[in-house]
This record gives C-alpha cells, structure tokens and sequence, in this order.
C-alpha cells in the first residue's frame, strides 16, 4: 500500500469530500495561497477555486460563527483554526452557538460543521502555541471531538466528520503532519465510537490519544523486550467514546494507563480513568494510571518543554510498577 | 431552670473570648436562638445565640471585657429579676476550676473544646497522658469524639499533668475544665468524673507517676455510659486490588492468611496462586485430630508395697484397677482444670471394661462402678497382666492411658488427638499419672 504524510492524508480527505459534494467549502486564516502553515492545503485553491476555499481575516469569532450560521443554511463549511490554542476564543461560537442549536430548536436546525485544528508541544512555539485544549470541547455535549493518530485515520475519520450533521472538532497533532503511514487510494470511511486495537496485549493496557498513540506502541514495544505484553488502543474519537473496547481490554489485561497529551487534571486521562474504574472495578489488578502533560504553561525552553509530555520511557516506567504490582500511592 | 450562659469554646487553642457587643439587656426576654452576644476570637467574630428562652439575666461580663472560656457571664432566667446572685453567676475562671470548695490542685485547665458548630458536650474517647506525667505544649493530652470525627487534643501549655477531671466514656459539656496542668510536679493529683461534685472529690494518692495505680477512682454513682472507643482496626486492613479481592471471594480464599503467612502487600490477582498453595486451615484443623502419643515409664514396686500396706491396715481390700482410677483422673484434673465430673473407663487384659465417675474426689475403697455409657474422659487400659509391651492406637476418642510392664518397670502411653489434649496437658497429664504409681502416696496428698 503506498505511504502518504498526514498532511496529505487530510488534503485528500477535503477534496474528495468537496469532488462529492458541492455544499463542503473550507474557511480561515491563510488557506488559500498559503494552504496553511503546515501547507496542508496546499493545492486545494487552485482546484476549488477562492470561493470554496476562502481566506479570512484574523478574526476567530467572526469567521467561526460566520461558519456555524452557514452550516444551519445548508452548507458543509470545514473552518480552520490556525492553533489550538485559539479555541478559548472561538468558545461562544462553538460551545454556545454550534453545540446548542439542533438540541434549543427542537430539532429543526443542524450545525453539519467542521472545525479543523490541531493540538501538541514541544515545537518550540511557547506557550500560547502548544497546547492540547481538546478536553475543553470534549466536555461540552453536543460538540463531537476526534483525534486521529495517523494518516489513515486522519483521512477516515475527516471525511466522516464532514458526513456527520454535528459540529465536529478534528485535533491534528502539528508533529505529525509530516508523518507517513499506508492509506489506501480507494475511498474508506473510519465511523466515530469506535477504538482501533492497535496492538494486543494481555498484562496492560495503554490507552493512547492523537499524539500520545505513538508513545503508548513505542512503550510496548521495549515492554515486550521485557516480557510483559501491553495492549495500546487509541480511541479515535474521544466524542462518542469507544467505551466498551476499553472496558473489555481493562477486564482482560486488568491493567491500565490513560496517556493524553492534555493537562492532566480534569482531562481526558481522568475521564477515562474514572470510567474504566466504575464499570471495570472488580477486574482491576492495580490503580488506572493517568499520564497527562505537566499541570504548567508549555515552556519555550526545549529541555524544559520535552519534560512536560509523556514519554515512552515514562510510560514503560509506569507499566513496570503496575504489571510488579508496587504499592502505588497507598493511602 | 436558668440556663447558664457561658463563654463558649470557638477555637482550638482560644482561652478567652473578648466581648464585643451584648444584643440583649439585662431583664430583656429572649427567645431560644436569639443572638445574646458577640465573641471576638482570634481568628473571627460570632454572634452566640441564646440555648432557650427566657429573661437575660445576672449579666457579669460587660461589652469589651476578655473573659476566659467556660466562664459563665449571665443567665437565661424564667423572671426578668433573675437570681439577683450575680457572685454566683460568675464561677472561678478556668484557671482555678472550682477551687474555692475543693483540694483541686492549682494550675492551668485544659478544657473540653468546640471541636464542631453545633457541638454541646464531647466525648472523652481516652486520656493519652498518664497523671503525674510531664507534658509538653503540643503534646495529645485527650482524644474527644464528636458526631463527626475523632480529634486528637493538645495540652496548649506545658506541665505536670495533676487532675483529670472527667473519665474516658463521658460526655463532657463544652468549655467545661477536664485536665489541669501544674507548673511542677505535683505531689498529689486527681482522677474524678466529669459529672461529678467537686466536694466529694478525695485525692487519689500518687507519688511518683510510676506508682499512680490506674483511675479506677471512676467514683461516679453511674457506671461510665459508653465505653471508650478504640482506635478503629486500620492496621488491620488488607491491601489488596480490586480484582484479588474479587478472585478471593469467588473461590472462598481468606486474603489475612496471606498476610499471617508473612507476604508483602499489596497483593494482586498473581497472590491468588500463593494463597490456594498455603495449608488450608481446614486440613490443619483435621491433622488436629491426628494420633499423638506420649509414653513414660515408672517403677511400680513402691506400688505393691502400697496396696500390701494398706491390706495389713485392715482396710477393705483395695482394688488395683481403683487405685489406678483414682491416680488417673487426678491426674487429668490437674492436667485440664477441669471441674466437672470426669469419667474414667477403665478395662484390662482380660474381662469387661467399666468406668468411674470422678475417681479422685471419692474414698477410694469406696467408688462405685457404672456402666459405661458414652465416651468417658479417659480411657485407662491395664495390660501388665499381658506380655505386651508397646502399642499404637490410632486416633482414640477420648485420651488413653495404657499401662504395661516388664518386670517391675511399667511402661505407660497415652494416646490422644490435639483436639483433646494440649500438648502441655498431655505431657502434665502422663507425668501425673506415672509419679502416682511411683509413690502412691502422692494421692494421698
């Protein structure tokens, strides 16, 4: 099967889906000539033209709720937005607008948008530029959030996106659009709500989102070396959530460490933490473990950013403890 | 009944409160839960609400005044003139609790404090200094139980502790002096109830620490209504994940014989596999009914010479076999405290077995024979009229004592099971057994 970069995983995703169907247009800052800083579009104007893919000016709100309105009237917008980290100031548009409308008009009005950004540290872009903001969106009903972990699935899961009636957020990790991986030329779609097993285990299970994924099969990999045999999921979208796949592998490995590039408190790791806890509880072996990002602003200083994200080496740690079955935070 | 109101306990290091304004006059009526004062702390200012109705009366304490905790300022009377005894509406400070009528030493009270909101009285779960002893500032002095938690409290000054003024198990009212601490070492100290009136107090007599005899100087006339509480059994409490528990409990396994067992915590679902390998409690309870035998040998000629003897004394002819009875359920008595009536079947070599009901306590010449029915207390077999010289029972159901002999040397077993007999009554038991039918007389003692 050939290889192609996320970036062009994506690029593809977008204008099969606007070859489809002509109602899919995309918006924001610098996607036309420039085909974004991460040149992910690159192409996509030359062959939609400047009306479906239409520059903005550097106004968030403005050219986000200009999307939600189009979407309630009948259109596909796919909207761009630059940075994660500019979700705080699109939050009205998104959470009180777009997340609200189908539920507040008894039905009757649907927000089929997609809101295209990304999430990861440690490319040097300090603080304001490196964060990992998708458990803001994720705790908002109404709001669906993926977050693909490769080429494939960010192909799959972005024309799914663009099908759904919801409001969609695609998190794109910004390390890994240059990354390949097999994606196959004919069309494929990867439904929401459902996790991808991407190595099986039978000691412990390491859950993996987006960015983290890589880590988790990079821990198993030398946990394998040391005999003990770690299952990785990757939940693909954390909006539905997949928790049945989880809850099954927890059951069997009994095990579990939930590793999200988000800030660990009140993130995703303890919101998966505290399922798997509830409806797994009498199978577990040992505490679920939660490995978020350092509880800090993303420092600018290399050494000090690496530190802040999970590590392979930090998880293979942490799973050595859990599978020895050390006393872990005893009370 | 006037209520006494007094200068509640709002910290827990807080001696006195300063007032800073009354709400009510004196003569004024009040209603239960009407603000009568405010209390300035160190930390806030609260406003005290009356604990029942009636008149504000025999006020002692002005607005501005700092007045120690548990001091009573005024009185919630059922006429607007009150007592008119303001003096007695104003009870020594807690430094000095009730000296004027009593021998209490002098010192600092440590009170009961206000360990919750709505809290009237505490419970004194237990005094964690002995009286006479030296005591640190920070020191635990007491541990109080209120609806809520148990508190550990802190002496709050440095001394000797002299009096305990209440008794673990009592309810004791807030703000009420419970311990007093003196500068030195007192050379008396005192140990009463909380409920009980100073006058009848005496002094227990200490010199030294050491030599206090334990308060059992409880001279309340009710016995202390609740036992202290121990310490919930936290220690005891296993560590184990979710998932051993489950296993445990779905196949019967017992996670403390782990812990008995010596292994490490926290234990995990691979410990399982340890537990199921352990020596089941019950198989050992069967290997209690395992055979077990003690043998002794004695030298039976003092014996002969014995029953010789007492023939020549003209008694009734003694019989062996109720002799050796009699030696035996002695024997076991001592061996096992028992009191009750002990049986002892007694069979030899040839003839039909018949049994003795307790043959120790009776004139030997004297027992009377019974049929045996049921499994007596002791089983005693003679074969020294047999030329066997060694056996193995087996499991018996109650211990047996067999004796044999070679010549003049007697060889005795008993057979028993560690459900009938300890080891050390088993051991007591033979000794006894074959001292007495070394020297006779010995029963006779």
């Amino acid at each position: 099967m050939r290889e192609i970069t996320l970036s062009q995983a994506v690029n593809e995703a977008l204008a099969e889906e606007m070859r489809r169907d002509e109602t899919v247009f995309i918006m924001g800052e610098d996607v036309a000539e420039a085909g974004t800083p991460f040149k992910v579009l690159s192409g996509l104007v030359e062959e939609f033209g400047t009306s479906r893919v239409v520059d903005t000016p550097i106004a968030e709100p403005g050219f986000v709720g200009i999307a939600v309105g189009a979407a309630m009237t009948g259109t596909r917008p796919v909207v761009d937005l630059m940075f994660g980290d500019f979700l705080y100031l699109v939050m009205d548009q998104l959470c009180n607008q777009a997340a609200k409308q189908h539920y507040m008009s008894g039905g009757k009005l649907k927000v089929p948008m997609v809101l295209r950004t990304n999430l990861g540290a440690t490319r040097r872009s300090a603080a304001q530029h490196s964060q990992s903001l998708h458990a803001l969106v994720a705790h908002i009903p109404g709001v669906k959030v993926a977050m693909p972990s490769s080429a494939y699935e960010a192909k799959g899961l972005m024309k799914t996106a663009i099908r759904d009636d919801n409001p969609v957020v695609i998190f794109e990790d910004k390390l890994m659009y240059n990354d390949k991986a097999p994606v196959p030329e004919e069309e494929y779609l990867i439904p929401f709500g459902k996790a991808e097993v991407l190595r099986e285990g039978s000691d412990i299970t390491l859950i993996g989102t987006s960015s983290m994924v890589q880590v988790c099969q990079k821990a198993a990999e030398t946990l394998a070396g040391e005999g003990i045999s770690a299952e990785v999921i990757d939940p693909r979208t954390l909006v539905p959530l997949d928790e049945a796949t989880l809850l099954a592998s927890a059951r069997k490995t009994s095990r579990v460490i939930v590793v999200d590039e988000g800030h660990q408190s009140y993130g995703i790791t303890g919101e998966i933490a505290g399922r798997i806890n509830e409806k797994a509880f009498y199978h577990l072996d040992a505490p679920v473990l939660r490995m978020g990002a350092m509880d800090v602003p993303v420092p600018f200083s290399p050494a000090l950013e690496d530190i802040t994200v999970p590590s392979p080496e930090a998880v293979v740690e942490k799973a050595r403890k859990l599978v020895a079955g050390e006393l872990i935070h005893a009370a | 009944m006037p209520l006494d109101v007094i200068m509640p306990a709002l910290g827990m290091a807080q001696d006195t409160g300063h007032i800073v304004a009354w709400h009510k006059s004196p003569g004024e009526a009040v209603a239960e839960g009407d603000v009568l004062f405010e209390v300035e702390t160190d930390k806030a200012t609260m406003e005290v609400e009356a604990q029942g109705a009636g008149y504000l009366t025999d006020v002692a304490a002005e607005a501005g005044s700092d007045v120690p905790v548990g001091q009573v300022i005024a009185r919630i009377s059922d006429t607007a003139e009150g007592s008119g005894d303001a003096g007695e509406a104003a009870p020594a400070p807690p430094s000095a609790p009730e000296s004027e009528s009593d021998d209490l030493p002098e010192g600092h009270g440590v009170i009961m404090p206000t360990l919750g909101m709505a809290q009237d009285t505490g419970l004194l779960v237990g005094w964690l200094k002995e009286l006479g002893d030296a005591v640190g500032e920070d020191d635990i002095l007491f541990e109080v139980e209120t609806d809520k938690s148990t508190a550990e409290v802190p002496a709050g000054a440095s001394g000797y502790l002299a009096a305990q003024l209440a008794q673990p198990g009592e309810e004791v009212p807030v703000g009420q002096v419970i311990a007093i601490l003196t500068a030195e070492a007192p050379d008396k100290t005192v140990s009463r109830s909380a409920g009980e009136a100073p006058k009848a107090a005496a002094p227990a007599p200490a010199e030294k620490a050491e030599a206090a005899p334990k308060p059992a100087q409880t001279r309340s006339e009710e016995p202390a209504t609740r036992a202290p509480q121990p310490a919930p059994a936290q220690a005891g409490r296993i560590l184990a994940s979710p998932k051993a528990r489950r296993l445990a409990l779905e196949q019967g396994l017992d996670l403390s014989r782990l812990a008995e067992a010596g292994y490490p915590q926290p234990y995990h679902a691979k410990d399982i596999e340890t537990l199921k390998s352990l020596p089941d409690p019950q198989a050992q309870a069967a290997a209690s009914g395992a055979a077990l035998q003690l043998t002794a040998t004695a030298q039976g000629a003092e014996q002969a010479a014995f029953l010789h003897w007492a023939e020549a004394e003209g008694s009734a002819p003694l019989a062996q076999d109720a002799l050796w009875a009699a030696f035996a359920c002695a024997a076991l008595r001592e061996a096992t405290g028992a009191e009750g009536p002990l049986a002892v079947e007694v069979s030899a070599a040839r003839g039909a077995s018949h049994a003795v009901i307790d043959a120790d306590l009776a004139p030997i010449s004297a027992l009377e024979s019974v049929e045996p029915e049921g499994a007596p207390s002791l089983r005693l077999r003679d074969l020294t009229a047999s030329r066997i010289t060694g056996l193995r029972l087996g499991a018996p159901d109650c211990p047996a004592l067999t004796v044999m002999a070679e010549g003049e040397t007697l060889t005795i077993t008993l057979d028993f099971t560690a459900a009938q007999l300890s080891e050390a009554a088993a051991i007591s038991l033979l000794t006894g057994f074959a001292a007495r039918l070394e020297d006779p007389l010995r029963q006779l003692l």
